[in-house]
């Protein structure tokens, strides 16, 4: 059973050739854009956006939605950070950071399972309350007594590529793993493609919900403890405005809202665009803002494409015959 | 909806009942909980922090009963005190200045209409897209600066009840406008199956583009009295809008798939969080601790209303 996927492949490959167009813009534009220093900057800083990404698309395609991911990353930010000043193990206070975050996928998975909830409102209030708990446990506070160990892990370079990064490689190529070449993939892609369908066949819908928010969880806890390395520092606000500016890369990278289509990939190259857009207007000393302009404009076109063609050409038709009449 | 009118409007009377359960708690627990809480002081006040939230989720609450959703209000809010600043700062009269910001109100929020309506994408894709240009338009064009100072005259607004007094007369308009006239029905036939509205000659499509511009308007209205309150103006104004309206909305038992709920319900809604915010504050509670009882009021709300679904 494999799934036609020609429709992604399009949006895939218009997506690259977008990145390919601005990088090859700012090469010829800004002589500093090309250089090491620079392009190693903005894999570092794209570093937990990519992560909440992975995480949005699996439960995307899942058919679920899920406006906790950022949220969540500071939970987990902050649950190490204030135990860390507790003392306890390392190991422990890593194994307790990730564990609230897969806490949270869960509690979000039982209300929309259990209660038979809606997700986006569900995790709008589970959003409201784990930011709520990470302002209480914080008071306010940004922590920066932290180890110095794990806060160096931000600059470590592996074949002077950022550790950060690699992390993001790593993770995304067991989502597209998972997503693509297994059962449990099949049966995610199926949960978001039909569930009554998908229930009849046999596929656990329930299970397969627990499991993707629970990664969701997971993958953004760990995001959370990818930014406290690279800031040196927990801040209470950590991720607040990441939900919206995730879940916009995530549909221009060919997810659907609707659930049952989507790719990892696409996510990342969305991801991608941004933050090259971000980097190229400063390096160009112009307003950094012009990104989220151009961003929402490719969302909406992406998305709308083929109605927006269809009425283009429609107008156009209709021109025609006037100029004929 | 067999019933007539008469019983219909007993359904929507019911509706509003746990809401004003969870209200009357409240108020007796925080009454006895803290001195000086049932005053006239503190819910002046009260009515003075609910009211631009409030004004919001009013349009909000309008988008939502058509199925739709609107993730745009707080750019919306912002764009029309921030470019219209620009004609403060430029030394307009005021009764061009205030016109000209309800216009930009009225503008983007009509291009939200249009966009939902012409593309046929999901509102939620839709003004998420518009919410990020809205929001870069702005930070181009102020370049991140604050605008101050702000003429005495733009305080009027924002001063003693009268913030309040634009909420409660703008709630009584639309809750007569959602129940009395033909183009409020229809919303609820909009939310409760498109299909059968086009199919029963609804213009669905011009009345989902009234609701956004409506939405668009108030959101500006929203942003003139949060000029009078601060006086000054700053680029990121209205942020997390979108949220706390939709919270309101839903709070106040409005289903979020559309086609039931109320306008009532979304003002008891603002008000109710407002006086937990109020009360968490009196009682020296962490005003942290707000969100998380938003988030538990807003699952009860949404439970609650899964089991009438249920039930039906």
């Amino acid at each position: 059973m494999r799934r036609t996927r020609t429709g992604n492949w399009r949006i895939l490959l218009v997506l690259a050739a977008v990145n390919v167009l601005i990088m090859g813009l700012l090469t010829a534009l800004s002589p500093t854009f090309l250089s090491y220093g620079n392009l190693s900057a903005v894999m570092l800083r794209m570093s937990e956006l990519s992560m909440l990404a992975i995480a949005e698309t699996i439960v995307l395609i899942a058919g679920g939605f899920d406006l906790t991911i950022g949220a969540v990353m500071a939970l987990s930010a902050t649950v190490f950070g204030t135990l860390y000043v507790q003392g306890l193990p390392f190991a422990l206070i890593v194994a307790l950071a990730l564990a609230s975050g897969v806490a949270v996928g869960a509690l979000n998975a039982f209300l929309v399972v259990a209660l038979r909830l809606q997700p986006f409102i569900v995790t709008l209030a589970t959003m409201s309350i784990v930011r709520s708990v990470v302002y209480g446990l914080l008071k306010g506070n940004v922590l920066s007594d932290l180890p110095e160990g794990f806060l160096n892990l931000g600059y470590v370079y592996v074949l002077k590529i950022p550790l950060l990064f690699l992390v993001v490689l790593l993770v995304a190529v067991l989502a597209i793993v998972l997503l693509r070449r297994t059962v449990v993939g099949r049966r995610i892609f199926a949960v978001g493609g039909n569930e009554r369908t998908a229930f009849l066949s046999g596929v656990h819908v329930d299970r397969t919900k627990y499991l993707v928010y629970s990664l969701s969880g997971l993958i953004s806890a760990m995001a959370g403890l990818m930014y406290t390395a690279r800031i040196r520092a927990v801040v209470p606000d950590m991720g607040i405005t990441s939900p919206l500016e995730v879940i916009t890369a995530v549909l221009i990278g060919g997810t659907a809202i609707t659930g049952g289509k989507g790719s990892v990939l696409g996510s990342l190259l969305g991801i991608l665009a941004m933050y090259l857009l971000l980097n190229g207007f400063n390096l160009l000393g112009l307003n950094p803002f012009w990104q989220t302009i151009i961003l929402g404009t490719i969302l909406i076109y992406v998305v709308g494409q083929e109605n927006i063609l269809r009425g283009v050409r429609a107008a156009l038709h209709r021109a025609k015959i006037g100029r004929q009449a | 909806m067999s019933g007539g009118s008469a019983s219909f409007r007993k359904v929507l009377q019911f509706r509003e009942l746990p809401i004003l359960v969870y209200l009357a708690v409240m108020i007796a627990v925080f009454s006895i909980a803290v001195g000086g809480f049932f005053s006239f002081k503190n819910f002046e006040n009260i009515s003075r922090q609910i009211s631009t939230v409030g004004i919001v989720s009013i349009g909000m609450t309008l988008i939502i009963l058509t199925g739709g959703i609107d993730l745009s209000v707080g750019a919306i809010l912002s764009f029309a005190i921030n470019i219209g600043g620009l004609g403060i700062v430029a030394g307009w009269p005021i009764w061009i200045a205030y016109p000209f910001m309800l216009v930009l109100g009225l503008v983007l929020g009509w291009l939200n209409g249009f966009l939902i309506t012409r593309i046929a994408v999901p509102a939620l894709i839709i003004t998420l897209g518009t919410m990020n240009i809205y929001r870069g338009i702005i930070m181009v064009i102020t370049k991140g600066r604050y605008i101050t100072p702000i003429p005495k005259v733009y305080e009027a607004i924002g001063s003693g009840y009268i913030p309040f007094v634009f909420l409660a007369v703008i709630l009584a308009v639309f809750i007569y406008v959602s129940l009395n006239t033909r183009f409020g029905r229809n919303l609820f036939a909009i939310g409760g199956g498109e299909q059968s509205a086009v199919y029963s000659g609804v213009p669905v499509r011009r009345y989902k583009m009234i609701v956004y511009t409506i939405s668009g308007v108030l959101s500006a209205l929203a942003g003139m009295i949060l000029v009078g309150k601060s006086a000054f103006i700053q680029p990121q104004a209205g942020l997390g809008y979108e949220m706390s309206a939709i919270a309101a909305v839903v709070i106040g038992g409005t289903s979020i798939f559309g086609g039931s709920g109320s306008v009532l319900g979304t003002f008891l809604g603002s008000v109710l969080m407002g006086l937990i915010l109020a009360g968490l504050t009196m009682l020296a509670v962490n005003p942290y601790w707000q969100g998380l009882i938003t988030g538990v009021l807003i699952i009860l709300a949404i439970a609650l209303d899964t089991v009438r679904q249920l039930r039906h």
